[in-house]
């Protein structure tokens, strides 16, 4: 009796601590798991479970039921034409749109679903054939066309939250594959890893004729999405940026580069895992307390011109576990219609920020809102609602010495009233009692 | 030209039939020498093991590398001190061979564990591994397996229940041991053969990844009598295993090195031919070294034939620069020169040594040079002639360009050949502007900017002459000067959602300007001067009260306290308070003035009777 009670506890328990690990792998083929060996294998030692399927296989499925069956997507098969099973574009867009995340590695093969998917996520890929070409920074161990770049860590996005550790202390990364382009204008789209001014997506050994669809600094290698749901994306134009070959390499550029023992792409490829799989920059609030200053409750109104105390506590994903997250460019704005008032929330200990202001004079229905919207960050949105009255008779200023005239004028007329009346009423008029004598 | 398209083609033909080809990967020292580090590590690591101990042993045997006396020694005690007897035949086995290997003193096998191998070679339920690994560590300390016609037997209806590749590949191990009784396995090599996966048309190996085709492949050439692959077969899972040289266990390296030793000593040992280093030589330069080896880069045995280049044609138009050259010795037994006295272009070389070739796809190298160059500005209507500077390599404007609106911006050059890449770059720190020259039939480049159209805000931009091809040894990246583009309007900044936006604090309203002291004590008393009139006239006159009564003094109190509850009201009551204390004071006081009013109507009444 007892022992299947504890085994559904214990199943429960595995369910739930592997529950943001579950990965569905697509490939090509299935040497592809192993030429990129060291990238699974840091997945799997981080608590992946990771279920290799090849990307044409008929039996994929992404739910059951309703019920999500992966929460991450791993698409290592560039030249993939048409997915297997219920998967094409539609089910991968709905996939993040319900908050799964997908990492996707092209190539100068790149097939058309992937064309689409990542059209839908805001990327667009050079044609057929095209690689990025850098006739200044290619690797000593290119092949001749120059395609095997040397990437510059000053070419990384500036976040050390998506990579782990600051760009500077990153080294130069190979690349091989095709360019991606985006929108500058998108802001959820990221450009994660860009070329060098030298470079180009281009056909190799065919004329440039028209105008290369991605030039200089414009050339996207590795492009990111943060969806408005903190669903995550990674697009690389290059499938063998994460091989252990270009892992274990080492880095010389052939205009008489200095040489690295080994390359960045280890590096960056495995926190660009841990990012797009959200083990990094995943923020949460834990709580959210407000209340007037000297008080420790939240009242059922504020007064205008109150003096009113937000607390907030954030939270940050670190390891599995939650941690306080420290910064100190958290704000609160405090907004009816349009912002009255954005401060910057103090401090006061490790997670926990609090910002004191005066309430508007201006009465209505109010929010606290903090937003943070940061690079690398899961966007922290928290509203409070609250209702703003104008002040009570009582509370107005009562002694204004501009206005004594009036008070001594009211106050004389009372006094005057209150005497006139006894007067009136209890004066005896002598000349009378004489005219009745 | 003809008899050189015609000498090209017929090559061709003659190259696709009845030649074998080849690999161009090998195992080169860089990856022996990654290998020997994880190997190392192995027997020398903070966590060893006994299978660990075992790879790292045989994965520095099959380097030929020595194992020091120190590690050696180390690693046999380890040994000594954690096997234990009864574990299952594989580990044994490991111990076994790694004790050997190591040249540990003394025996580790004890009959008791030699005893329990027997056993497993004569139960009905022990796995085809378990059978291998019993036979192989029997084999290891010189002792033959115990009744080969019964493990040949247990083997065949093992493979009957299971006859997966992992477990066909164990079967295929134990067989070689069992001498006559082993021949059950040759008439599973069609099968297994059959089993092979093509990936991309280039490799072939069995599903399961490198451990399960190392195992097969190793089974398959132990056995004797039989070529169980073909040439193109053995060269296409040669180039899978070379696709797998990253491996970074001890496991995967000892595999690796296990299937590729096998491979080079069979009959089918692919013919590895590439080229040292870059495949790429230089004008000044000219000398290809090609490497002619086996997989793992030894000199071939036997020599298959000279190495002649049999030709080499331009990419572009297909056209035989070169025909049937002898390839020079170089330093070493393997490597051998071809010197390419070619213009810089690409080329695909077929190599062939004895009846195996190759398709080499080479590049020459050469400087470009830039003959000439002019910028300058032009009227976009033409009515003013264009002013062009000439400038020389690697020289700057020496004053910057003013442009405007009504300008285009015009650059010409002319270079000794035509490459892939240029690119006038404009930039400032923010924007990056990139335009690309076109060619014109004299081979002239030229950019022209109309700056009205592709810009839209003022700015100061360096101007930049990127030039760069494949086969250029001189790619040039070239700062011309400055450009001073001003069309009176300037880039707004870019707002950004990410990060902090700017605070906002709200503006009070200021209290209004309110009328001296002064003046509202000069009014206040001015108020109060009626009232003050009113006492002093009526303390010249003089009061006479004498009609007061008692009896009006509760109307008095009681309209006395209205006039305090209006004050109180005044000072801090609020409206409903305020109320409900009025309606009480307020019925008293109607009552009692009703009273007295009623007596001095009486009164009046009476005095008027009077």
């Amino acid at each position: 009796m007892k022992f299947p009670v504890l085994l559904s506890i214990f199943c429960i328990f595995i369910v739930k601590s592997t529950a943001q690990f579950r990965t569905l792998v697509l490939l090509d083929n299935q040497v592809i798991r192993e030429t990129h060996s060291i990238f699974f294998r840091s997945l799997i030692d981080r608590g992946y479970s990771l279920t290799y399927k090849v990307a044409d296989d008929s039996t994929l499925v992404l739910s059951k039921y309703g019920e999500a069956l992966y929460d991450n997507l791993i698409v290592f098969a560039p030249s993939v034409e048409e997915f297997g099973g219920v998967l094409n574009v539609d089910t991968l867009t709905q996939f993040i749109d319900d908050g799964g995340n997908v990492l996707i590695a092209g190539s100068s093969v790149t097939g058309d679903v992937l064309r689409e998917l990542a059209s839908e996520c805001g990327f667009e890929v050079d044609e057929e054939g095209a690689y990025v070409i850098d006739h200044l920074n290619y690797d000593v161990s290119d092949e001749g066309e120059h395609t095997k770049l040397v990437v510059d860590n000053e070419n990384l996005i500036d976040s050390s939250v998506i990579l782990g550790q600051p760009r500077q202390k990153i080294a130069p990364l190979i690349y091989e594959g095709t360019g991606l382009l985006a929108d500058t204008e998108n802001q959820l789209v990221l450009p994660l890893i860009t070329g060098h001014s030298t470079s180009y997506s281009y056909i190799p050994g065919q004329k440039i004729k028209e105008y290369p669809h991605a030039v200089g600094k414009d050339t996207l290698l590795v492009a990111g999405l943060q969806a408005r749901n903190n669903a995550r994306v990674i697009f690389s134009g290059s499938l063998s940026f994460f091989s252990d070959e270009f892992f274990t390499a080492s880095v010389q550029k052939a205009a008489n580069g200095q040489q690295y023992e080994k390359s960045g792409n280890q590096d960056v490829a495995i926190a660009l895992s841990q990012w797009v799989f959200k083990e990094h920059g995943q923020l949460r609030v834990k709580s959210v307390n407000h209340h007037k200053a000297g008080e420790s409750k939240p009242p059922s109104e504020y007064t205008i011109m109150d003096n009113a105390v937000y607390n907030i506590e954030v939270e940050i994903l670190n390891g599995g576990k939650w941690e306080p997250f420290v910064a100190n460019d958290i704000q609160l704005e405090f907004v009816r219609i349009d912002p009255f008032i954005r401060t910057i929330l103090k401090k006061t200990q490790n997670g926990s920020y609090e910002a004191k202001f005066k309430i508007p004079d201006v009465y209505g229905v109010y929010q606290f809102k903090v937003d943070y919207d940061r690079v690398g960050y899961t966007r922290l949105y928290s509203t409070t609602q609250v209702s703003v009255r104008p002040l009570q008779h009582t509370q107005y200023e009562r002694f204004i010495f501009s206005a004594y005239p009036y008070y001594t004028g009211g106050f004389s007329m009372m006094i005057g009233v209150f005497l006139f009346s006894f007067v009136f009423l209890h004066f005896k008029d002598e000349d009378k009692k004489s005219k009745s004598d | 030209m003809f008899w050189y398209t015609f000498l090209g083609y017929f090559l061709f033909t003659y190259l696709t039939y009845g030649v074998q080809a080849s690999v161009e990967g090998y195992i080169s020292p860089s990856d022996n020498k990654k290998f020997l580090s994880v190997l190392i590590k192995s027997l020398s690591g903070d966590n060893v093991d006994l299978s660990g101990i075992y790879n790292g042993v045989i994965g520095l045997k099959l380097l030929n590398e020595q194992i020091g006396s120190e590690i050696a020694k180390k690693n046999c005690e380890y040994i000594q001190k954690s096997f234990k007897d009864d574990e299952d035949p594989e580990i044994i086995f490991h111990v076994f061979t790694a004790w050997s290997k190591l040249g540990c003193s003394g025996k580790i096998h004890k009959e008791d564990t030699l005893k329990f191998l027997r056993n497993v070679l004569t139960k009905e339920k022990s796995s085809l591994s378990d059978l291998r690994f019993s036979v192989e560590a029997l084999k290891a300390v010189g002792e033959n397996a115990p009744n080969p016609a019964k493990i040949s037997q247990l083997l065949q209806s093992k493979l009957k229940e299971d006859d997966s590749l992992q477990s066909l590949g164990h079967a295929l191990h134990a067989s070689v041991h069992l001498g006559s009784h082993g021949k059950f396995a040759l008439d599973r090599v069609e099968d297994i053969v059959v089993q092979l996966d093509e990936v991309n048309g280039k490799l072939l190996q069995w599903e399961g990844g490198l451990s399960t085709t190392s195992l097969l492949l190793t089974g398959l050439l132990n056995l004797e009598g039989i070529k169980p692959l073909t040439q193109i077969q053995a060269d296409k899972i040669a180039n899978y295993l070379l696709t797998r040289k990253t491996v970074q266990t001890s496991k995967g390296i000892v595999v690796l090195l296990e299937a590729i030793k096998a491979l080079t000593s069979s009959s089918v040992s692919p013919v590895s031919i590439g080229v040292i280093g870059k495949p790429s030589v230089s004008i000044e330069k000219p000398e290809l070294k090609v490497r002619v080896s086996d997989l793992l880069g030894s000199p071939l045995k036997p020599v298959p034939g000279p190495v002649v280049a049999v030709s080499a044609t331009r990419v572009v138009d297909d056209v035989v620069v070169l025909s049937k050259k002898p390839l020079s010795a170089g330093s070493g037994p393997t490597e051998f020169t071809l010197p390419l006295l070619l213009d810089p272009d690409h080329y695909q070389i077929v190599l062939s040594a004895g009846s195996h070739t190759v398709n080499l796809h080479v590049r020459v190298l050469g400087p470009v040079n830039i003959k000439s160059f002019e910028i300058g500005l032009a009227d976009v209507d033409g009515t003013s002639g264009t002013q062009l500077t000439k400038l020389d390599f690697p020289n700057k404007l020496t004053k910057g360009l003013q442009a405007d609106s009504s300008h285009l911006l015009i650059s010409k050059f002319s270079l000794s050949r035509s490459v892939h890449q240029t690119f006038l770059r404009l930039h400032s720190p923010k924007k990056e502007i990139i335009f690309i020259a076109e060619v014109d039939s004299n081979k002239l480049y030229k950019i022209e900017v109309n700056i009205n159209s592709e810009f839209t805000y003022s700015g100061v931009f360096d101007m930049e002459l990127i030039l760069g091809d494949p086969v250029m040894s001189n790619p040039i990246k070239w700062n011309l000067g400055k450009i001073d583009i001003n069309l009176g309007k300037t880039e707004p900044e870019l707002k950004s959602t990410k990060g902090p936006k700017p605070e906002i604090k709200h503006l009070f309203r200021q209290a209004e300007k309110r009328p001296s002291t002064t003046v509202s004590l000069l009014f206040s008393i001015l108020t109060a001067a009626p009232l003050l009139l009113l006492l002093i006239l009526w303390l010249k006159i003089g009061l006479n009260f004498s009609n007061f009564s008692v009896i009006s003094l509760p109307f008095h109190l009681g309209f006395g306290s209205i006039l305090c509850l209006f004050l109180c009201f005044w000072l801090k009551l609020d409206m409903f308070t305020t109320c409900a204390w009025l309606i009480p004071l307020g019925i008293f006081t109607f009552l009692s003035g009703h009273k007295v009013l009623s007596k001095i109507a009486n009164s009046k009444k009476s005095e008027k009777k009077d």
